[in-house]
């Protein structure tokens, strides 16, 4: 169904290629998952497929790729959409129209399929995507799992051959993307759809797949095979996949269901071994005393008490919707409590503008893009600075101390690891890259709290384990840390307590081994290998066993 | 709004709207309306109906939101710039720029009376742009101009996402400490706003090419591009001979212009036939509302012999007096309830 041959693509302006003799063949009806590190050319490649790359994009192009017999290189996007449907990562970008039923039949209208013969294929994508019930709904006032839904049947009803999804998963929340993920095997199953996607957080999507295309931005070519001889030999791979390589778990259990057959047989301690990293009771940096929210009067948060304290790292956990993203932007002063207290670092913030809360607080938005305009990383640090202090970029070159801290954008830089990329132009960057420049941007003033939103959307796990270790490293000097996502293999790897949020409500505080072991939703991999043992990550799994 | 029907023996829901003509001529009429009399009586008459439709078709628009701030600075304005009115309720000091002089309750009265007739046309406009997609809207076009349907859709639902990113951009700047002052600080949001902007349309243009738009299977280009290059280029023209020698010969190129571009728009939409999902039908309640509004438009502008245009008519000035009454004026528009008693039968 989908050959390429030898492709080599080279983006203009540049001298390294985004993709180099990539050669592969997918079978009609096969679910491919294509993982590589950010700048690997995951996306490069699934463009290719819908002659989106080199039509938008320009370049070179060497070698070739079929889908179905043509060659979207001569066909063009408009054409291949016919045969190729393409689910884009932000659902909110590609839709045109304001109601899900118009939004399905946009495509449709455009290639002039007769009235009658549209209501059938709008009904047959509405019942396929379980979207019935919102058909009339406007699609700003559905959840990102609908939209994404609504995205991915907009794309079916051209009855595409070949549907192609660029991380459509990836800002969802575990059971929205449990939702499109059930809804893809089943139109694969049902319709024999070929399907090809790209994803970051492979614990989700590695047991749905039959083939597994590893690229390598270090590599010519990309590694072809089955996921559960592939996986193992990746430098990428999901929890349960890397404590079966370091178990010797033979063939590689790719869920967590082959993966107990496994776990039942090791030995190990049967109480809660993960040490609790709650720091002493000291005066709390954030402190928040009977929060109300509303929008519209519809609540948000209804009486939220929460305190945390320097050395902490917080997870918030909950559904889309249950008020954590409300709750951190409150605490900046963006969304305006409706009653209740917030006392940042001993100062209560009513009344107080965000440019002032934020000069002690470091706040990083979902999008860390709309942070950042600078010419270079660098700059993007310094207008921090002269924000802040009133000094310009010259005067910012006199050594001065504001405060206790001295701001110091290339020590920054390095600690972040991005020294190298000082004078580059951020938004060339790779996800993980912008993300660390931003943090430095919001940080560069020596703010000792720290609040994240979603700060691992779109990052490999090498990008992960990079702001992992910034964000222990932080804590250990006795910064607060307060984090919402939805990535629970990331809050088991930072959190020191974890506080489930439902309906605006906390539901659940504690530290993070027991709440996230207990949580059905919550609970990460290694939990759920080992139930009952408290390990969360894999470094505790094998550090658990060699202690049991 | 729902309607009860049989459908292969078993009852079943279907969605039912006002046909979008019919919504634009109840538009029409309420424009009219609100213009054509300064009368405060009629005036009222044709707010409350506006305002029982608007009420029941889009009952969450809250259209008349913004009704106290228009009636109130359209009247504070009145006061304050009309000096004419034989009662005076205050005298500003002549020293005093601009609003020096009589401040008279005539002013007061007309300023409150215009202010009421542009919160009616704004609760209008906001009624019927919330009935009607703006889809639906351009869905009246020719099937040939559906790819100008599709950008003026795209264009439209622009707006509001560039409103959405400029929230974004200034919270992200806030949270980098930049504070907003004066008009100089708003240059600094400028650039991200740009930047984000040409990322979402490189995006949407991405998808849209995805998703087959514009269709350019089996379609002539050369035509199209041709007349659209001649069509510019005689608009051009035909701006700078206007705006230089103000000459007729402008006038006709502009003319002839934007014909070329309208038959390159045309030729373009017409190659590559275009489908369309919603098909409204016209209905007999369609019809009912169109004759209604046609009703009114036709009281209030024609000069029908059994109504009194001096009713329409209202000035405060020089002093205050009673407005007189038409009732078959005040009946004539009560047919701008059409929409709202067409919902509530159809609820009952």
């Amino acid at each position: 169904m989908i050959t390429f041959n030898n492709l080599t693509y080279t983006y203009p302006n540049t001298s390294h290629p985004a993709l180099r003799d990539v050669t592969l063949s997918l079978p009609e009806g096969s679910v491919a998952l294509v993982i590589g590190s950010s700048g690997s050319g995951k996306s490069t490649l699934l463009r290719c497929i819908g002659g989106l790359v080199p039509h938008f994009s320009g370049g070179t192009i060497q070698g070739s790729v079929l889908v179905a017999g043509h060659d979207p290189v001569l066909d063009g996007p408009t054409r291949m959409s016919r045969l190729v449907g393409y689910v884009f990562q932000d659902p909110e970008t590609q839709a045109v129209m304001e109601r899900v039923e118009d939004e399905i039949a946009f495509g449709l209208e455009q290639a002039g399929i007769p009235h009658a013969e549209m209501r059938i294929r709008v009904e047959e994508v509405l019942d396929l995507l379980d979207l019935a019930v919102l058909r009339d709904r406007l699609l700003e006032s559905l959840s990102g799992g609908e939209r994404q839904r609504v995205a991915i049947a907009a794309a079916l009803a051209l009855r595409p051959r070949v549907l192609v999804l660029d991380e459509p998963t990836s800002q969802l929340d575990p059971q929205s993307a449990e939702d499109v993920l059930s809804a893809l095997i089943r139109l694969n199953q049902d319709l024999g759809l070929t399907i090809i996607l790209a994803e970051h957080r492979l614990e989700r999507v590695l047991p749905f797949v039959d083939t597994l295309i590893y690229l390598d931005d270090t590599q010519p070519g990309a590694l072809v095979g089955l996921p559960s001889t592939l996986a193992a030999e990746l430098p990428l791979h999901p929890p349960i996949v890397a404590i079966a390589k370091a178990l010797g778990w033979h063939p590689t259990p790719l869920t967590i269901k082959a993966g107990l057959v496994f776990s039942r047989t090791v030995a190990r301690s049967s109480s809660l071994t993960q040490p609790s990293a709650r720091t002493e009771q000291t005066t709390a940096v954030i402190d928040i005393r009977g929060l109300h929210i509303s929008y519209d009067k519809t609540p948000a948060l209804r009486g939220v008490d929460l305190a945390v304290q320097p050395g902490e790292v917080v997870v918030l956990l909950g559904r889309s919707g249950s008020g954590k993203s409300s709750l951190l932007r409150s605490l900046v002063g963006l969304t305006p409590a409706e009653r209740g207290q917030i006392i940042m670092n001993g100062q209560d913030i009513r009344g107080r503008e965000t440019a002032d809360i934020c000069r002690d607080v470091a706040f990083l938005p979902q999008d860390p893009n709309a942070l950042l305009f600078a010419e270079t990383v660098h700059e993007e640090l310094q207008i921090t600075i002269q924000n802040h202090t009133g000094r310009s970029k010259t005067q910012q070159n006199a050594p001065s101390k504001i405060g206790n801290h001295q701001p110091d954008p290339d020590r920054l830089l390095k600690r972040l690891g991005i020294a190298a990329l000082a004078q580059r132009y951020p938004r060339d960057l790779s996800v993980g890259e912008r993300q660390r420049v931003a943090l430095g941007a919001v940080l560069i003033m020596g703010a000792q709290v720290l609040l994240l939103d979603e700060p691992t959307r779109g990052l490999d796990y090498r990008a992960k384990q990079l702001l992992a270790d910034l964000l222990v490293g932080w804590r250990t000097e006795g910064s607060a840390i307060l984090l919402v996502t939805h990535d629970v293999e990331f809050a088991a790897l930072v959190a020191t307590r974890v506080v489930l949020l439902a309906r605006g409500e906390i539901i659940a505080d504690g530290d993070s081994s027991p709440t996230l072991s207990a949580s059905p939703l919550f609970a990460p991999q290694a939990a759920r290998l080992f139930p009952g043992t408290g390990w969360l990550t894999v470094e505790a799994v094998l550090r658990g066993i060699e202690q049991g | 709004m729902v309607l009860l029907a049989l459908f292969d023996g078993r009852i079943v829901m279907i969605k039912r709207t006002l046909h979008p003509i019919a919504w634009i001529a109840w538009l029409t009429a309420a424009c009219i309306t609100l213009s054509a009399t300064r009368n405060p009586l009629h005036l009222l008459i044709a707010v409350l109906c506006i305002a029982f439709t608007a009420l029941i078709c889009s009952p969450q628009a809250g259209m008349f939101r913004y009704a106290p701030v228009i009636i109130l600075g359209s009247a504070v304005i009145n006061l304050l710039t009309a000096r004419i009115g034989a009662t005076v309720l205050v005298r500003l000091p002549a020293s005093w720029p601009l609003v020096n002089g009589n401040l008279t309750l005539e002013s007061l009265v007309f300023g409150i009376v215009t202010g009421l007739a542009l919160s009616g046309v704004f609760a209008a406009f906001t009624a019927a742009h919330r009935a009607i997609p703006t889809r639906t809207l351009l869905d009246l076009l020719p099937v040939a101009f559906a790819p100008l349907a599709v950008t003026i859709t795209i264009a439209v639902a622009f707006v509001p996402a560039t409103l959405r990113h400029l929230r974004q951009v200034r919270e992200a700047q806030a949270i980098r400490g930049h504070r907003l002052r004066g008009l100089r600080d708003w240059v600094a949001l400028l650039m991200p706003l740009l930047i984000g902007g040409l990322d979402r349309a490189l995006q949407l243009a991405e998808a849209l090419a995805a998703r087959g738009f514009p269709e350019t299977i089996g379609m002539q280009k050369r035509m199209p591009t041709i007349l659209i290059a001649l069509g510019l280029g005689m608009l051009i023209g035909g701006l700078l001979i206007r705006q230089w020698a103000g000459h007729i010969l402008g006038w006709m190129l502009l003319l002839g212009g934007s014909v070329l571009v309208a038959i390159a728009i045309w030729q373009t939409g017409h190659a590559a036939p275009k489908t369309r999902y919603r098909q409204v039908p016209w209905m007999p309640h369609d019809s009912l509302v169109l004759i209604a509004a046609l009703a009114v438009v036709g009281v209030f502008t024609l000069p029908l012999p059994f109504i009194d245009p001096v009713a329409l008519l209202f000035s405060p000035y020089p002093s205050l007096a009673l407005p007189r009454f038409n009732p078959l004026i005040g009946m004539a528009t009560l047919g701008l309830l059409g929409p709202g008693v067409f919902v509530v039968i159809g609820k009952q």
